[in-house]
């Protein structure tokens, strides 16, 4: 019969140092076979360092692409684009816009001044 | 990867949407503001001219634009003439080359007439800025005869073989 403290047993409610009980001995190492490791699948270990691999490797297309678009789409990086492609198209229209309207004053001079006529 | 492609096209359209507006719409403000309504207010800006100068080249340009309408109206008239004594003839009469020698002398006179003023508005200026104008006045006016004779290298040598 299993003892597994209590009742009758004299040790109850003291600390447990050992088992002096060669049935739990027994029932110890019964337990400890019982408790079987399942088998690892077929080329286990291969298929591991495969996903480590996978996941040290660089960037690919598709990583880069939605790290830009994550970029694009931060308040302070898009606000400051928006703000940039503003400015250079004012510089750049003034500009334009000063050389055409230079252009258009001196051909008014010239057609006043000296009519196609003459030259 | 396909909404991140989207985002990023998207992204694209709106920059060039901006840029686009802005340089479109500051060009076409910059055109409308810095046209001046005067047609001498260019000499002003280009030549850095001060108003007493600017009275004087009004006063010349006043002068000088009168003669230049009738001298103008001269030409075309005789150009007129001559284009008719011209129109459906086989060949060049005697009176016809000497229309055209008519009309040649007359435009020389009207050029001469309008470099003369040319010359007195560059006195009016700076120095610097007279030779500036004056040089480029030059070209203007001169520089399409010039561009036609060196475009007919070939034609200009045949003429000092044939004269030589």
């Amino acid at each position: 019969m299993l003892n597994y403290g209590g009742g009758a047993n004299p040790a109850a409610g003291e600390p447990m140092k050992t088992n002096p009980n060669p049935e739990d001995a027994k029932l110890s190492g019964l337990l400890r076979e019982a408790r079987v490791s399942p088998p690892l699948p077929p080329r286990f270990q291969e298929r591991v360092w495969r996903r480590i691999e996978a996941g040290e490797t660089p960037a690919t297309s598709g990583s880069w692409l939605d790290a830009l678009a994550i970029l694009v789409l931060r308040p302070r990086f898009a606000c400051a684009t928006v703000t940039a492609l503003m400015l250079a198209g004012i510089v750049l229209g003034t500009r334009q816009g000063a050389q055409i309207a230079k252009q258009d004053a001196q051909a008014r001079y010239v057609a006043m001044a000296a009519p196609d006529i003459l030259r | 990867m396909h909404r991140s492609f989207i985002v990023i096209l998207g992204a694209l359209g709106i920059g060039a949407a901006v840029f686009a507006a802005s340089y479109f719409g500051s060009k076409r403000v910059a055109v409308m503001t810095m046209c001046p309504a005067d047609d001498l207010s260019w000499l002003r800006t280009e030549y850095h001219l001060n108003d007493a100068e600017m009275a004087h080249i009004r006063q010349l340009d006043k002068d000088y634009l009168p003669q230049c309408a009738k001298m103008c109206a001269l030409v075309a008239k005789r150009n007129a003439e001559v284009q008719a004594m011209l129109d459906g003839k086989a060949n060049v009469t005697a009176e016809a080359k000497n229309q055209l020698i008519q009309l040649a002398n007359l435009r020389a006179q009207c050029q001469a007439h309008m470099l003369q003023h040319f010359i007195a508005v560059s006195q009016v200026m700076p120095p610097e800025e007279g030779r500036r104008y004056l040089a480029e006045m030059e070209k203007i006016t001169l520089g399409t005869h010039r561009e036609v004779e060196q475009s007919m290298p070939a034609m200009s040598t045949g003429h000092e073989d044939g004269a030589n």
